[in-house]
């Protein structure tokens, strides 16, 4: 098991690492982003590039090297002028700036000079608080709603609940969210129709936490319910609830013991998943409603062409999907001692 | 019982029993029910489920809509027309109340003087409905009326005045001049309280100001009489040229006001020049007081307060109304619209109108109904060839944009006066042929893929699992993204980079399907019987697990439409064609003022979600009977 699992997380890390170092040039390849601002970010900019060895500066123009990135016009009339180191000696820099000393570079235009993973971690915070409100919320309302379904199965209770499932998995989460916008916030006024400044009241900064918690519940609401419902749809079927019916169990004892946890055993990889999940912002919803999480960094690095920020912000949603993957299949093997994983024919 | 039976066996002889087919042949006969295939038997399962029916049945509406409408409808969603901007969704009269291409509007506020709502344009106006009672504001607004003027001082400052018209008028002491005055007592208006006044006139002797005192400082309110002649009298005065002042007193720790609701000069003089200075200078409208302002060169109107405190409007009456506003009729009725001669000619070339400009506007002559022209107000005539150079006309502006007769847009336009209706099933178009063809090569691809890898498994199968791991590693946004960052968002891009991830889904399937049939007696017999491997896919395991197969590809084309949808809202949209998804996110930034412009596409895309569902869970259910009712 501890060699599955070794072997699972040494896999995900080499993904990790041949998808980042792909993304890396691929973003490399991309025609450098000339930019006007204030001169002295813009020298810091690339004095840090050269730092990290993604540029050459030169004090005369060197036309072999292609179109210079940046100029300066030096107080004492010299001018220095700064280059593209060619993409794979850049990708090298990477890896050593990566292994050694973790670094990610600066921000070119959305929070100017300042590091990555600084802008990251402010970032993330927003995130990771709406993503775990919600797992919170839909985790119980979804089983629950689940298990209902399943207990009633081929009723009308059922039938609302599937239907109504059907229905909202059904529905992109952009329409969800322009619907919820349109009655909550304008209508009728419940809650802010974006999200709450610094500067507001404590109240009125936690309404604001009402709508995407509400919108990014209703999928996973949705997902969990049917998940559950067909899950226990199923056990309630099997030989050995009918043998706990026989031996003299009641109903709830046996539905308890026996078919809910059996039930459960595909559900919890998927919550446990669903945890690291957090991790990761949704974008749409960050972007329509201004949450200043990392999905709305990743909208506002592509707008400003700040490909730095826009790696980071890649390579964490890289990092998530696969860890989250790894998370389900080992949790598994933990929580079903039937399956052995990674086991031989 | 068994006493009969076996009396019933006893009796029996030999001759009882005869053998049915004793000189019969017995061949092979053909089946009297109806052969079936597979499909015709899954078509047969599809049909019974009643959901499915009517998620395809949408589906198909929805398909037809998007082949037609853009096709047909003979609106132009190209070019940009303002005038035409937000119009409400049509589909009745105006007037009917419901899909009339009328909006709502609440708490305008009334302009009691036009009878209209303020600013909007009075023929659209349908189902006006007034406030009964005003409401009212501490500001002045040109639809407001009356109300106090509000004269007030601050805290431990010096007294202030006002001056009650800025040109001196003649007062004389035989004159009999009066002034009335309703001063309010309201108290603490504004956190403020009413302050101790006095009036004064105030004129200038020989460049000195000099004032004669009409009422001392006091705390009056109501109904308040000063006779000014008679205080010119006991000043002694025959005549003097000034104007009346309050002076306002200031307290230690608070400030002060009065209200004045009225103020009317009187006098039995009859020059009409002095009726008409008096009655400027009185006023019964606080609101309209207030409102006199320095016009363009500075000059002050003859009744204009001159202040040394601050004067404001307080509790000024203001009506709000609610009504429907027909937006078609702003954007289309008659109007003056001016025509140049040659526009003219043509018209009356085509035989629609007829007209003599050497008479004149009267000589107009309305044929066909098709005429842009209703009637002709004047024309213009070049001074030196004689020749009309154009006429001035009252027309419809819809004839002027180019429609035959008043359009209607049963979604209404969007922010660049484009029709709805046609860009929502234009850009569906896009978004379902990107689906369809996406979908279809990444069946095509995976299915080649995912048969290769479980059929010949092995180190092949190895191989190629590896490559979907770090290519499915790879979330599908980061490839999006970077596949238009590098070539831009075009058909073609989305087209590659959405294929680019949609065949793993199809490959695992196929794979999955190949590994469990592989080993089926079925397809060892056919091997034994030396069959090619190629024999061997095509023909036997293929059409055994097609149906999963086909449900999955199906059910990626909504996923692409969502996908293309997402991206717009990222910024990352198709472009240079109609996409639904890009036309969503711009009208994004109008949800609150004209809502219809993201309702309607959000409508018609989770419809077009839904019934795919349904659709497809109908048709897994039809195609793979065994996983039927599985979600």
């Amino acid at each position: 098991m501890v060699k599955y699992v070794l072997k699972r997380i040494g896999l995900a890390l080499a993904t990790a690492f041949i998808i980042l170092s792909l993304t890396f040039i691929m973003i490399k390849l991309l025609p450098p982003e000339r930019t006007t601002g204030q001169e002295s970010q813009q020298i810091a900019f690339y004095e840090e590039q050269v730092r990290l060895g993604y540029a050459y500066s030169f004090n005369m123009e060197k036309p072999e090297l292609g179109e210079y990135l940046y100029k300066t016009n030096g107080s004492s009339g010299k001018s220095t002028y700064y280059y593209q180191v060619p993409v794979m000696k850049q990708y090298g820099s990477w890896l050593k700036n990566i292994f050694t000393k973790f670094d990610w570079g600066v921000s070119r235009k959305i929070n100017p000079n300042v590091k990555a993973s600084v802008i990251i971690g402010e970032r993330l915070g927003y995130s990771i608080r709406i993503n775990i409100l919600s797992v919170l919320f839909s985790v119980p309302i979804g089983i629950l709603l689940g298990i209902w379904a399943a207990l009633k199965k081929n009723t009308m209770t059922d039938h609302v609940i599937s239907t109504l499932v059907m229905v909202f998995i059904s529905i992109p989460s952009f329409v969800l969210i322009i619907f919820l916008l349109l009655i909550f916030g304008y209508k009728l006024g419940w809650v802010p129709t974006k999200w709450p400044n610094p500067t507001d009241p404590l109240s009125y900064k936690i309404l604001g936490y009402i709508l995407p918690v509400f919108c990014l519940s209703f999928g996973s609401i949705c997902g969990y319910c049917r998940f559950t419902r067909a899950e226990l749809c199923e056990v309630m079927e099997s030989d050995y609830l009918l043998l706990a019916r026989t031996k003299g169990l009641t109903k709830k004892q046996a539905i308890l013991r026996h078919a809910l946890r059996n039930a459960m055993v595909p559900i919890v990889p998927s919550i446990l998943a669903e945890f690291i999940g957090i991790l990761g912002g949704s974008m749409i919803l960050e972007g329509l409603y201004g949450i200043p999480g990392i999905g709305k960094l990743f909208i506002e690095s592509l707008e400003y062409k700040d490909y730095n920020i826009l790696f980071v912000d890649m390579a964490i949603f890289t990092t998530i999907s696969l860890l989250a993957g790894v998370v389900l299949d080992i949790s598994y093997g933990f929580i079903d001692p039937r399956i052995r994983m990674g086991a031989k024919k | 019982m068994i006493d009969n039976h076996q009396d019933n066996m006893t009796n029996l002889t030999k001759d009882d029993f005869v053998l049915v087919q004793k000189d019969t042949k017995i061949s092979d006969k053909a089946l009297e029910s109806k052969p079936t295939t597979f499909f015709k038997d899954a078509l047969k399962r599809f049909r019974k489920n009643r959901s499915s029916v009517v998620g395809a049945i949408i589906l198909g509406i929805l398909i037809l809509l998007a082949l037609f409408v853009p096709a047909i409808s003979t609106k132009n969603i190209e070019r940009t027309s303002k005038s035409e901007a937000f119009l409400a969704p049509k589909l009745f009269e105006a007037g009917t109340g419901f899909w009339d291409g009328t909006k709502k509007y609440t708490r305008i506020v009334y302009d009691i003087v036009n009878e209209v709502p303020a600013d909007y344009y009075k023929p659209a106006v349908l189902n006006l409905k007034v406030d009964e009672k005003p409401t009212y504001i501490d500001q002045a607004s040109k639809n407001g009326k009356g109300g106090f003027v509000i004269f007030a001082n601050e805290t431990k400052s010096p007294d202030k005045s006002v001056l009650l018209s800025s040109y001196p008028t003649l007062f004389t002491s035989s004159g009999n001049y009066k002034v009335q005055f309703l001063l309010d007592n309201e108290d603490h208006v504004q956190e403020s309280v009413l302050g101790e006044y006095a009036v004064y006139l105030t004129y200038t002797d020989n460049g000195t100001a000099k004032r004669i005192l009409l009422k001392d400082d006091s705390t009056d309110y109501g109904m308040i009489e000063l006779d000014i002649s008679l205080a010119l009298q006991e000043a002694g005065l025959p005549e003097v040229k000034g104007s009346l002042s309050f002076e306002l007193k200031s307290k230690e720790n608070e400030n002060t006001y009065i209200l004045i609701k009225e103020c009317v000069f009187s006098s039995n003089e009859e020059t009409e020049n002095y009726d008409e200075l008096v009655n400027q200078i009185s006023f019964t409208d606080a609101t309209k007081m207030v409102l006199l302002a320095r016009d363009e060169f500075q000059n002050v109107p003859v009744g204009y307060w001159s202040c040394s405190g601050r004067k404001g409007v307080h509790n000024s009456e203001i009506y709000y109304c609610d009504f429907l506003y027909d937006t078609y009729a702003v954007a289309y009725d008659a109007q003056e619209v001016t025509y140049a001669a040659s526009d003219l000619q043509s018209y009356i070339d085509q035989g629609l109108c007829e007209y003599d400009y050497t008479i004149g506007p009267e000589s107009f002559k309305k044929l066909s109904d098709e005429c842009p022209i209703d009637s002709v107000i004047d024309q213009q005539i070049n001074s030196i060839t004689k020749k009309l150079l154009s006429v001035r006309a009252n027309s419809y502006r819809y004839r002027k944009l180019g429609y035959k007769k008043m359009p209607k847009f049963i979604l209404g336009t969007n922010q660049n006066g484009q029709d709805l209706f046609k860009k929502a099933f234009a850009g569906l178009r896009t978004s379902l042929m990107l689906g369809v063809c996406t979908a279809a090569f990444c069946f095509l691809f995976g299915l080649c893929w995912g048969a290769i890898s479980g059929y010949f498994g092995g180190n092949v199968d190895i191989a190629m699992e590896r490559f979907c791991d770090i290519l499915g590693g790879v979330p599908w946004i980061v490839i999006m993204t970077l596949a238009i960052l590098h070539f831009g968002n075009n058909f073609i891009t989305f087209f590659l980079a959405l294929c680019l991830t949609g065949w793993m889904g199809t490959a695992a399937r196929t794979r999955t399907q190949f590994y469990r049939f592989k080993g089926r007696e079925y397809v060892l017999a056919s091997r034994t019987l030396g069959a090619s491997d190629g024999r061997l896919i095509f023909k036997h395991i293929l059409p055994n697990s097609l149906g999963t197969i086909v449900t999955a590809s199906v059910l990626m084309i909504p996923s692409t439409i969502f996908s293309e949808a997402t991206l717009a809202y990222l910024n990352l949209g198709l472009q240079g064609v109609q996409a639904f998804g890009v036309m969503m996110s711009e009208n994004q930034q109008y949800l609150q003022s004209s809502p219809n412009l993201v309702v309607f596409p959000a409508i018609i895309i989770a419809l077009m979600m839904i019934s795919f569902n349904l659709f497809g869970n109908g048709l897994r259910d039809a195609l793979n009977p065994s996983l039927k009712g599985s979600e």
